[in-house]
Formats: C-alpha cells, structure tokens, sequence
C-alpha cells in the first residue's frame, strides 16, 4: 500500500508538470489553431536555465524562476515570429507550421546541447528545499506538492481568462475564424503573439517546477512534449480540465507500469495510453471539438 | 523514352527532362570509383542508400498522401529488427530478398498500428504518435534482451549467416533497388491510386464528392510507406549486418524530414537528392557534427516558411525561364474559356432573364454540339431523388425544418431563397456531409442518409462546391480524371504496375476526362495547373468532375456565381443538357432569372422553411414568394 501510495504521489507530482505543456499546448491551439510541437523543448531550455542559475550561479530561486520566465517567454516570442506568423498570414494554414515549430525545436535542443556539453546530470534543489510531507502516512517530497499545486493555479486560473475576460474570449474565437474574429476588430497576430507569451509563461512555470524532479538534461525536451501531447490526446482537445486530467492519468499511468509491469519500458505505457484512447474514443476523455480538418 | 512516357499516358515531354535523372544514376553507380573504394566505405554508402528508400517512402505518404507519419523511423526500426532477428535465428536459409519482404511486412503491421487509431482523429495527431512511438521503440529496445538491448544483434557474428552477395555487388544491387522504389513511387503517383492520394490530400470533401473513400486511402498511403520504409529496415541489416537502438532515432527522422522538405515535398527527385546531401554532409563531415542540428533546422525552418514547395520545384521554374524545360502550353494566353459554342440561336432564356444581363448576349450552343452524359451509375434505377421531412438545426438554429423536395430524373430542380434560408445545408445533407437530425433522403428503396458521404457519390450522385475545390497543383485534365476512375473499374495494382487492365483504364480515365473538357470549351486550358485558372474556368473543370462521375443526380451549389455571360450560357446549356440525357438536377443558384428559365420545378426556401414550390410560372404568379424573398411587391410579370 506504501509502495503504491509513494508511486501514486510521484505519478500525480509528475503528470502534472505534463499537465503544464498540456496547457501550454491549448493557449496556442486555442487561439492560432496550431500545435506547437517546439512547447517540450522550450520547457528544456528553461529547465537548464535553472541548472545555470542554481547550481553554477547559486541564484535565488526567486531570480532564478524570474529569469526562467524571461528566457522562455523569449524564446517562445521568437518562435512565434519566425515559425509560425508567416503560417497565420497565408490563408489556407495547412500544416506547413508543423514543419516549422519542429525545425524551431531541433535548433533550440542543438544549441542547448552546445551549450550543456558533457554535464553530468545533477539534481537541481527544489524551491521548498528538500523537505517531505506526510501524506496518509507516506513521505512526499515538497517539490511534487509545488508540482501539483501550480498545475491546479495555471489551470483554475486560465479558466478564469478564458470565461471572464473579454481579451479571453477572444482569444478562444480567433482559432474558430480567423476572419470573422477580423471583422470584429479582433487582430489575429496580436493575439497569436499572446498566446506564445501565455503559453511561454506556463511552459516557463513547468520548467520550474519539473527541474527538481527530472534533473537537467537536453533529451528531456522531446520525451516531455510528447508526453505532454499525449496527456492532451487523452483529456481531450481544447478542454482545460481535460488536459489537466490527462497528465494526471499519464503520470501515474506510467508510475503504476513502473510498480507493476516493469520501470524499463516505462515509455511504453504513454503508448499503450493514447492509442487506446484514440481507439475507444478519439475525442479524447472531455473532448469538446475535434481536431479541425487539415 | 519520351516515347515510353507517352505511351504510359503521361503525355509528352522534352527529352532534357531525362537528362538529370540520368546523369544522378550514373553517378550512383560509379560513386565508389570516383571516391576510391574499399569496402568499408561502400558500407557506408549502402547505409545512406537505405536511408533514401526511407525518405522516398515518407515522400508518398506525406508529399502525396499528406499523411505526416513522420516517426516513420520506428516503422524502419521494426522492419529492421524484424529482419535481423529472422537471420540471427535462421541464418542458412535467408537472403536479401527474404529479409527485404520480411522488413516490408513487419512495416506495414507496425505503420497499422500507429496508422489506425491516429487516423481517426487526422491531421497532425499522426505526426505526433509516430513521432512518439519512434521514440518508444529504441528505448524499449535498450532494454530488452531479446533484441540485444543496448549492443544490438551483431549479425556479422552469427554463425552460419553468410551473405551470398558483397562487396562491389552488393553496391550495385543496392543502388538498383533505391532506383526501382523510386520507379515505384513514380508510377504510383501517376496511377488511380495517386490520384485519390492527391485528392485527398487537397481536400476530403474533395475527395469524398467523388466517391474516394478517405479513411480507407489514408490508411493505403501509410500502408505503402511503411512497407516500403521496413523494406530500407530489410536492407540496411543486410548490407550493414547490424542492427542496434542507435541505429533509429527521432532526430534522425527529423534529419529525413529535413532532406525531404528541402529537396521539395511531392516531387519523385527533390526528396532522393535532399536526403542525399543531408544524410551525406551527416554522415562524411563528422567533424562538424554537433552542430550539424543547428544548421539543418534552420535549413529546414527556412525551407518550410520561404520555399516550402523545396529545391526541386525552384529548378523548375528556373529551367523553365532558361528554356531548358518546354513550359505546359506556352504560347497559349493565360487561361481563358474559349466556348466552342459563341455563334449559335439564342437560348431558351427568354422569359425574365431577357431583360437581365446575361441572357441578353445573343449566343448559346445548340444542343447537338454538347455530348449526352447518361448516367452510368445507379443507371438502371429510374427512381427520383426524395428528400422528406428533413431537418437539421446548428445550436438553436433551424437551417433545414421539414423540407421535403423531389428530384426527378431528367428534370432540372431549381433551389432558391436568400442566404441563410438553407439551400447549401440541405445540398451538404444529401451529400452527407451533415447528418439529418431527422426525416429521410433516398433514392427509390436505397435510402442514403445512413450511408457515409463516399457511399452517396457512388450511388451517383455528383456535386459541385460553392467555392471551387480544385487540386490546384495538378492540370485541369488531371483534375477531371479521378472522377472517371470511379467508375472505370480496375484495382489499384493493376494501375500502379500498368498491368494491361491497368493501362487500359488510366488510357480511358484520360480520355473520358479529355472528351467533357473539350465539350465544355475546356480544351486550351488542359494542361493548366488549377492554381493557373480564372474562377470561372474553375468552376468549370468543377462541373467537368462532376459531369464525369456520369452520375445520376448533379447538384450545383451556386455554379452561376462569377461566370462571364458566356460561360452563364455554357453554364444553362450544360444543365439543359445534362436533363436531356436523364440526369436529374438540383440547381442552387440566386440567378433567380437563370433557374426560371431553365428549371422544371422551383423550390424556394426561407429561414429554413419550404416557402414555395411549383413550376417558375407558379413562382411568377406567386406574391408571397416575390414579397419575401425577392423583395418586390408585385408578382412577377412574365415578359415575352
């Protein structure tokens, strides 16, 4: 029962760093109708930015989480200008922006493997400090608690956005119709290019949290973006809480394979997930529209 | 060979269009000679050459197919892995071919399986799953014993496997199998099966109006690229004799990915000489290697947003500038319907529409000039197209509310009413792009609204889109021809592998599909690419797809809408025509002038609702209908 209670909490700790991308991944689509496959390896370079800061620079954590965010959000604007407006600005999207944001991702992780070098992998302090809590009788480590409890804010609180704000709904129409959202005097540039800063920002937050838990390391970039597609595929496209709900279900999918298949095939049950899913229900579990046809 | 190409029915084509490809074989045959050789570097080659299958099987599903299986690399792994664990446990009995047919298989199993779920959701899920699982399956390999986890299956080491073909050899088979796939990928382009992949690819709506069943074609495309991606698996052991989870990686399909884009996505050459310089800089400059991903993601994000049709689409344009490469038609003024119809009676328009435009231009083609098009599908069944108590509602808004409508054959149906009233969701309800939320549409017993919108086209029923669906990279010719190959029965193999069947019926799609263009005036604009054409000629070749289906029901979503005067009576004269042969037409139009004076039976709707119907005199003498929707208060006089 320990065994399996200390596998759920690390499986709820990590499926909610994949939750984040999740998330990440809806602000852009929800507004450009695009899938930003570079979303993981924006997430790398924030975490080695906070290897460099914590463990090269002994920066605060506080800093350190400001210049995450600035570095990210950086890099997410550039993305946003060179990857993906000359797709908005062609009338039909097609998925040449697929292409791009893929080529964008292979840039960033050479230049952080550049960057990184040989490294060795060192675990990087959590911004609580190593301390645990104890949780119906089990151990948890603070940094999955920060994990979960940022994933629940960033997602309670883009649903406020969405719901409340006006800029919020029309961050949602813009994907539906590019035109109509025109002819409302909604411009569709200015808002991809704040969907990339919202998203940059949440992806900037998962850095933070995740860096503590996964170390840093220049593959995590691509292995998390996919992980963070497949919690999308399974929650459902364009859901907020379906995102939420299936990073959730992917991490302690996987934490559970560990404990009861076997912890080398791990990848595996990611897999085994979200062709499942795709099978039974293609929508996914809160699905609310389906992918727009290409 | 031009003769050849002609032959094949690719029309004909300069001589200098061979001399490039030519010159890359020969190259390919004598590279290891200008290098200077020794076979540990002829390995090295056969390793890129494999790869090139690779990347001529990505081609197919996603430069033809648009099918993003771009983790094609896990389908090459297992193929691979499939192959060598044949050999390593069956060494004496197995060859190249064997391990070739054995990767193929193992392909298109592992291209099913991500293929199958992904496709249901489409677009770029695919891309994403099969990204994923090329990253799962060499780390799962790493791990298990069975396949020699991290060291791999040296098949070099395995006792009693002794490969019947080295050295020098083995190099020139190498190569011919890399130049016979690509012969393959090339005839299937050019084949029936290519063409539903480019339909599909423009547009499903496209393609399920002519009766391509789109889930089925998606699947084949991967199917073929994932044989033919396990085959290079088949191939790489044999020559490389190895095989470890090293060998297959996600950046390593990005890097094919990369190759392919920048050689030119969807042509046969570009992706072969794009991969080739990229897997070469790759795998001979290994000084520079870890900056390698920088520039080959630049190189790719540039191709991708400045010339996303690749390097092999520029050469084109260049040769064509230089005069090396003859350009489609030169000499001919840019697209333009010349109507074989322009000195001729007046038309039958005469009631209201003389006074309104287009019908005052004194010319209309006889009617012996235009062909009769019978219907050939559902030809047997004289029954009308029935459309009862249909309804369909968006959220709180009825679009469709209890209409009912009949269709008879050899009759033209007129539909209409302002925007909004619901004439193009009724049409998209009988061609099953919507679901009725109620009531039946059938034609005779076969009832179609429980039948998938591919299953309405081949009951005979042909459409056109109120704004054009054209491929607009393929010719107005090739445009036309998948509408005949519905209907010309013969497999799909036969007509990539031109067996007689095969050349026999892609020789008749074509001129099937000649014949209704000529007939339509189309004849100077065969060769023009879609993207080349006025929107009225569009229209047009839209018409021509649909008169090819030779259906039994056509229905025109608004085909008036931009034409020329000329092409307005071409347009009415087709309709008329098309109604003489049998056919039974639903005509959507706001050329309220047109409809009355060719339709047998008007429909008007309003707000969803039936607002009227009758014959255009009815209409005519009908105040409710002239105050609602044509905004008059008084009826409409019938002018002589």
């Amino acid at each position: 029962m320990t065994l399996f209670l200390t596998a759920l909490f690390a499986g709820l700790a990590v499926g909610s760093v994949y939750g984040l991308i999740a998330l990440s991944y809806t602000v852009v689509f929800n507004s450009t109708a695009i899938f930003n496959v570079a979303q993981g390896d924006l997430m790398m370079a924030g975490v080695l930015v906070s290897y460099f800061c914590l463990d090269r620079w002994h920066l605060p954590q506080v800093v350190t989480l400001l210049v995450i965010i600035a570095v990210v959000m950086a890099l997410s604007l550039t993305e946003e200008r060179i990857a993906v407006r000359p797709f908005l600005k062609k009338p039909g999207l097609g998925l040449g922006w697929f292409i791009a944001t893929l080529a964008f991702s292979l840039i960033i992780e050479t230049v952080a493997s550049n960057i990184y070098g040989q490294n060795p992998v060192v675990p990087i302090p959590g911004a609580l400090g190593n301390g645990t809590l104890t949780i119906a009788g089990v151990h948890v480590a603070t940094k999955f608690i920060l994990a979960f409890v940022v994933m629940i804010v960033v997602m309670v609180a883009l649903e406020v956005f969405y719901k409340r704000t006006w800029l919020g709904t029309a961050m949602r129409g813009v994907a539906e119709d590019r035109e109509v959202a025109a002819l409302r005097g909604i411009d569709a540039l200015r808002i991809s290019r704040l969907a990339f800063m919202i998203a940059g920002l949440v992806t900037a937050l998962a850095a933070f949290v995740v860096a503590p838990i996964v170390s840093a390391d220049v593959s995590v970039g691509l292995t998390y973006g996919l992980k963070g597609f497949i919690a999308l595929a399974a929650g459902g496209f364009g859901s907020l809480r379906g995102c939420v709900i299936g990073g959730l279900l992917l991490g302690v999918a996987e934490q559970m394979f560990d404990l009861y298949v076997s912890s080398n095939y791990e990848i595996l049950a990611g897999l085994i997930l979200v062709l499942l899913v795709l099978a039974v229900r293609p929508s996914g579990l809160f699905g609310v529209r389906t992918v727009r046809e290409v | 060979m031009s003769d050849i190409a002609a032959r094949l029915g690719l029309g004909s084509r300069t001589s200098l269009r061979w001399a490039v490809p030519v010159l890359l074989i020969v190259i390919l045959y004598i590279v290891p000679e200008l290098a200077g050789n020794g076979s540990f570097r002829l390995g090295e080659y056969e390793e890129v050459l494999s790869f090139l299958v690779i990347a001529v099987a990505l081609n197919i599903a996603m430069g033809y197919g648009g099918q993003y299986i771009l983790g094609i690399t896990a389908v090459f792994a297992v193929g691979a892995y499939a192959a060598i664990l044949c050999a390593k446990y069956h060494p004496h009995g197995i060859g190249l071919v064997a391990m070739c047919v054995i990767g193929a298989v193992a392909g298109i199993l592992s291209g099913l399986v991500i293929g199958l779920p992904a496709l249901r959701v489409g677009g770029f899920y695919l891309g994403l799953v099969s990204l994923f699982a090329a990253l799962a399956i060499p780390t799962v390999a790493q791990q298990w014993a069975f396949v020699g986890a991290d060291t791999g299956i040296p098949l070099y080491a395995v006792s009693g496997f002794a490969p019947k073909i080295s050295g020098q050899l083995l190099y020139i088979v190498v190569v011919s199998v890399v130049l016979l796939v690509t012969l393959f990928s090339w005839a299937l382009v050019h084949s029936r099966v290519g063409h539903r992949f480019v339909a599909l690819h423009t547009s499903k709506q496209l393609a399920t109006s002519i009766g391509i069943t789109a889930y089925r074609t998606q699947l084949l495309a991967i199917a073929i690229s994932s044989a033919l991606a396990g085959l290079a698996g088949g191939l790489y052991v044999y020559t490389q004799q190895f095989f470890a989870p090293g060998s297959s990686s996600v950046q390593f399909a990005i890097l094919l990915l990369a190759g392919m884009v920048i050689g030119g996505t969807g042509t046969i050459t570009g992706p072969l000489i794009g991969a080739g310089i990229i897997l070469a800089i790759n795998q001979f400059f290994t000084s520079f290697q870890q900056y390698n991903g920088i520039v080959f993601g630049v190189l790719l994000l540039a191709f991708a947003v400045f010339l996303p049709d690749g390097l092999m689409a520029r050469i084109t344009v260049l040769s064509e500038r230089f005069g090396i490469r003859r350009r489609p038609q030169r000499g001919l003024a840019p697209a333009t319907v010349t109507p074989a119809m322009t000195a001729a009676p007046p038309p039958i328009v005469n009631g209201t529409a003389a006074s309104s435009g287009p019908a005052t231009v004194t010319a209309a083609p006889p009617a012996a000039q235009l062909p009769s098009w019978p219907p050939v599908i559902g030809a047997g069944d004289s029954s009308p197209l029935v459309v009862e108590n249909a309804r369909r509602s968006f959220g709180g808004v009825k679009a469709v509310d209890d209409i009912n409508l009949t269709v008879m054959r050899g009759q033209i149906h007129g539909l209409i009413g302002s925007n909004g009233s619901g004439k193009t969701t009724l049409l998209n309800l009988i061609s099953r792009f919507y679901s009725l939320d109620s009531g039946q549409i059938r034609i005779g017993d076969n009832r179609l609204d429980n039948q998938p919108a591919h299953a309405v086209a081949r009951s005979g029923i042909a459409r056109t889109f109120q704004a054009p669906k054209l491929m607009l990279h393929e010719t107005a010719l090739e445009n036309v021809v998948p509408a005949v190959e519905l209907r010309v029965r013969c497999f799909g193999v036969e007509s990539v592998l031109r067996l007689p069947r095969g050349i026999r019926t892609n020789r008749q799609a074509r001129a099937e599909a000649l014949e209704i263009l000529q007939a339509l005036g189309l004849g100077s604009v065969l060769a023009q690419p879609g993207n080349a054409l006025p929107h009225g000629t569009r229209r047009l070749v839209e018409l021509a797809r649909a008169i090819a289906l030779r259906p039994s029901f056509v229905l025109l979503d608004e085909p008036a809408a931009g034409l020329s005067p000329l092409e307005l009576e071409l347009l009415a004269e087709v309709c008329l025509n098309l109604a003489r042969s049998g056919v039974g037409v639903l005509l959507i139009e706001h050329n309220v002038p047109m409809v009355l004076s060719i339709a047998d039976t008007v429909t008007c709707l309003h707000q969803g609702k039936l607002l009227f119907q009758g014959t255009p005199e009815e209409l005519r003498a009908n105040d409710s209908v002239a105050s609602v929707f044509l905004g008059i208060d008084e009826p409409l006089e019938a002018s002589s």
